[in-house]
């Protein structure tokens, strides 16, 4: 009976990103093209989702509408609890500074700037003071192994050094989403592997990961892969076995 | 051959009785393996026979065996030679190529329903990576990345499969 009570009063955990039967569509009429959909996925706290699929399968027009860098035709995508057709334009910026980080294969990271610097940048651009930003810019370089290495500047960094700061700069903060796109694309075995070891011991923290990808090695850290074909989600595979550590 | 030449291989190292033998052998190819001891205890007697092993004692539980010159140059000769391919009588790769040939079946579902168990294979090997230790357990770690690997071969070749089979149906379309 206790059991009861207390399953009943224990909140569903909301996922932190939702997608409900969304499409996009592009162009009008008989030339109506559709790249994706409609899919629905739910991204729990914690949880690895990697998408895979030819090209022209709708992996990144997905990753795009996660990213409430495009709106969808049809459908509803909820981010941290929020509708996004409902937010102004202004909330859906601030929405996609404070909740939403992104790792690209090109990492963009600002050859000016020291290691630190970029990582705190997000958190300055949305008007963080400059000290605070940089404790946690510091924080965020420790969480990927890094925190010695925050006075260098990219081109004095490593390949694989480059990808943690740029693991960190996505995470920083306050940010619960990491939408990656081919993160490990251009790197050997070994380097990809920490990559994703990196990205799990964040969604152990109980950030998410929505990572696009062709490589089915580096897919399979996720806790589940999707596959895509002509915009829609053809097949699912879960890891089944003890949890991931 | 597998486990006649990784048993000179192994008395290589140091001289050791069938049981220890067998124990060896599972630990470095990572449990993957298991060897029956009567397997290896078959296997030592024609390696005593062909002059590569030599055994001391009498009943076979409590003989010690010693690698011989002779094996030693035959064990030489494995690891200099590289391991034929044999991947042209896989047995995916001839089920593809015959359901393709004979056209009896549609090739998308058999390409799609082996890409997702190869993707599951794929993220339990991968689980169990998670778990590994390379410093204490070298052994099962390079298994796994071998198996890790293998499969991920497999699941790219299932793509290409399917890659060339749209472009030919669009070409004739």
């Amino acid at each position: 009976m206790t059991d009861v009570l207390a399953s009943s009063t224990t909140p569903v955990p909301m996922p932190v990103l939702s997608l409900d039967e969304v499409s996009r569509t592009h162009g009008a009429g008989a030339n109506t093209v559709r790249a994706l959909g409609p899919v629905s996925l739910r991204v729990e706290p914690g949880e690895l989702v990697a998408v895979m699929g030819p090209s022209g399968s709708g992996k990144s027009t997905l990753l795009l509408l996660a990213g409430a860098l495009d709106r969808p035709s049809t459908g509803r995508v909820v981010i941290g609890g929020q509708d996004l057709a409902r937010l102004s334009a202004s909330n859906l910026a601030s929405l996609r500074r404070r909740v939403i980080g992104f790792f690209f294969q090109d990492l963009n990271l600002l050859p000016g700037l020291t290691a630190l610097e970029n990582v705190a940048l997000p958190l300055e651009l949305d008007g963080q003071p400059l000290r605070a930003a940089r404790a946690e810019a510091q924080e965020a370089l420790e969480q990927v192994d890094m925190g010695h290495l925050a006075a260098r500047f990219p081109d004095d960094l490593s390949g694989g050094e480059q990808q943690r700061v740029a693991i960190a700069r996505a995470f920083v903060g306050p940010r619960t989403l990491l939408l990656a796109d081919e993160p490990t694309g251009a790197l050997d075995s070994l380097t990809g592997e920490t990559v994703m070891r990196l990205l799990r011991k964040q969604c152990a923290r109980g950030r998410s990961v929505v990572l696009v990808t062709h490589d089915a090695a580096h897919a399979a850290w996720a806790d589940r892969v999707l596959y895509l074909r002509d915009g829609m989600v053809v097949d699912e595979t879960r890891a089944t076995g003890g949890e991931p550590s | 051959m597998i486990v006649r030449n990784s048993i000179l291989a192994i008395l290589a190292n140091h001289p050791s009785h069938g049981y220890g033998l067998k124990s060896s052998f599972e630990q470095g190819t990572g449990g993957v393996w298991p060897l029956n001891v009567g397997q290896v205890y078959s296997t030592l007697s024609r390696l005593e026979r062909d002059g590569l092993v030599q055994g001391e004692g009498e009943a076979k539980e409590n003989r010690s065996w010693r690698i011989t010159d002779r094996g030693r140059r035959e064990l030489a000769e494995w690891y200099e030679a590289p391991v034929d391919d044999r991947s042209t009588r896989d047995e995916l790769v001839i089920k593809v190529l015959i359901a393709v040939a004979t056209g009896e079946v549609e090739m998308a579902p058999v390409l799609q329903t082996q890409r997702a168990a190869t993707m599951k294979r794929l993220q339990e090997y991968t689980r169990h990576k998670v778990d590994a230790d390379p410093e204490r357990e070298m052994p099962w770690v390079l298994m796994l990345d071998a198996l890790i690997l293998r499969a991920e071969a497999e699941v790219r070749w299932l793509d290409l499969c399917q890659k060339r089979l749209d472009q030919v149906a669009g070409a004739s379309a």
